[in-house]
């Protein structure tokens, strides 16, 4: 690495530090007087805490706004690109994009386009999932013949009877509403605990510059 | 648009999708990707405009109003924060140019940093303290009630014991090999137990969506056929 590099590396970490503290002091401890105690002015203490991160905040969703706006003019130049080698779907795909922009704009307020295309094909595509579920819980026990692939599919099985409105399946169902209340609420409860420990690390971590990810 | 047209779309779009489960038959196959093209194009057109005019147009019309301004600076602020977004933008394009990329990395930089500290503070106050006081939290009618006791008690043993699962640790052996301690192996197998019943359940959960969904579509083809 040259030294105008180092010295690059180092403003970015630089700037990465004071942005990540001040956005975490400001969401900790701004906005809250409570934390200053009953002493006069804490409010206004608490909301000039706030101030900065409310500005990086905005900053940001503005930024990510304009972002989108690039994100899909790049898309629209590649299919346009793409259109000259004869791909016709990119030419659909361009249709479709000017279409709907048209109906917009001539006919605001009109959500008859999300309905009549939208939402069948988000539909049919979720209802494709189903075949590719239930295909792939069907090789678990192909592929992974052990305890712990018998007792996923097991689970599964005991799920879906139990969601069945028979009579007969009222044992099942009180186990499967069993299963909901205590193994699978501290199962899903010790994920969201891992992720949320996962993200407090890695936020950390890129506050610090430990995790230099944004060096391309 | 009229009502008809709108249910004779869905229905063609919809066997359009369907259409996939038929694999690679001539002219059949082409018509769900045409579907899946179709759906991308709008998909971009509709974030597009949702973008305009749920965050881009708001904000302007807020610096020309007077009336919002949410610091003492008045609607300066806002047109400053406007102006160095796009700056970043525009900044992030010359990504390519080397001689700058300590100023596009900065650029990153503060968005990649802002991202992690909201998720961090995020996780921090909304998932970490909620869960643990949930977990440890001892119900009133505890000594009254066993299984109440049994219940709780599980629930605590499976969470910390699922949360234990995604920390290894090992030691090295005389051998030079590595080796998880009896204690930590059975922590870790208990955990298990806890983390397939709840993905088994999540799947299970998915299943039953897709097929509600399927049913009310295979229901509209056969209602709009009769």
């Amino acid at each position: 690495m040259g030294r105008g590099q180092g010295v690059g590396a180092f403003f970015s970490a630089l700037v990465a530090f004071a942005v990540g503290v001040t956005v975490m002091l400001s969401l900790l401890l701004g906005d809250n007087p409570a934390l200053f105690g009953d002493r006069p002015g804490s409010d206004e203490l608490a909301r000039r805490i706030a101030l900065p991160g409310d500005v990086l905040l905005r900053l940001i969703v503005i930024f990510l706004a304009l972002s989108i706006v690039i994100g899909i003019a790049n898309l629209l130049f590649v299919h346009v690109s793409r259109l000259t080698s004869g791909k016709f779907y990119s030419a659909v795909l361009l249709a479709s994009f000017g279409f709907t922009i048209y109906w917009y704009v001539t006919r605001r307020g009109d959500t008859s386009l999300l309905e009549a295309v939208q939402l069948p094909i988000e539909s049919a595509l979720a209802a494709l999932l189903f075949v590719s579920l239930v295909h792939g819980s069907s090789r678990v026990m192909g592929k992974r013949n052990d305890i712990w692939g018998l007792l996923f599919v097991a689970v599964v099985v005991v799920v879906l009877l139990a969601s069945l409105p028979l009579a007969e399946l009222a044992p099942v169902k009180a186990w499967s509403d069993w299963l909901m209340r205590i193994p699978v609420s501290a199962g899903v409860r010790a994920m969201l605990l891992g992720i949320a420990l996962g993200m407090v690390v890695t936020g950390v971590r890129a506050v610090l510059g430990q995790d230099r990810s944004y060096r391309g | 648009m009229a009502e008809n047209t709108i249910a004779l779309l869905s229905f063609v779009l919809t066997l359009m999708v369907f259409s996939y489960l038929l694999g690679d038959v001539p002219l059949i196959g082409n018509l769900y990707r045409i579907a899946v093209y179709i759906f991308i194009g709008m998909t971009a057109a509709f974030t597009l405009i949702v973008t305009y005019e749920g965050l881009i147009l708001p904000y302007l019309q807020d610096i020309q109003d007077p009336s919002t301004n949410w610091t003492t600076l008045g609607n300066r602020v806002d047109i400053y924060i406007f102006f160095t977004a796009l700056l970043f933008g525009l900044l992030l394009l010359l990504k390519p140019v080397k001689s700058l990329t300590w100023l596009t990395n900065s650029v990153l930089a503060v968005v990649i940093v802002v991202g992690a500290a909201v998720g961090a503070v995020g996780a921090l106050t909304g998932t970490l303290f909620p869960l643990l006081q949930a977990t440890v939290a001892i119900p009133d009618n505890l000594t009254a009630d066993f299984s109440a006791l049994v219940d709780t008690l599980l629930i605590f043993v499976g969470t910390m014991t699922g949360l234990y699962y995604f920390h290894y640790q090992a030691r090295t052996n005389a051998d030079g090999g590595v080796e998880q301690s009896f204690v930590g192996r059975g922590f870790r197998h208990i955990g298990k137990v806890f983390l397939v019943t709840a993905l088994g359940a999540i799947y299970a959960s998915t299943v039953l969506t897709c097929l509600t969904i399927l049913t009310e579509r295979i229901g509209f083809l056969f209602q709009f056929g009769a």
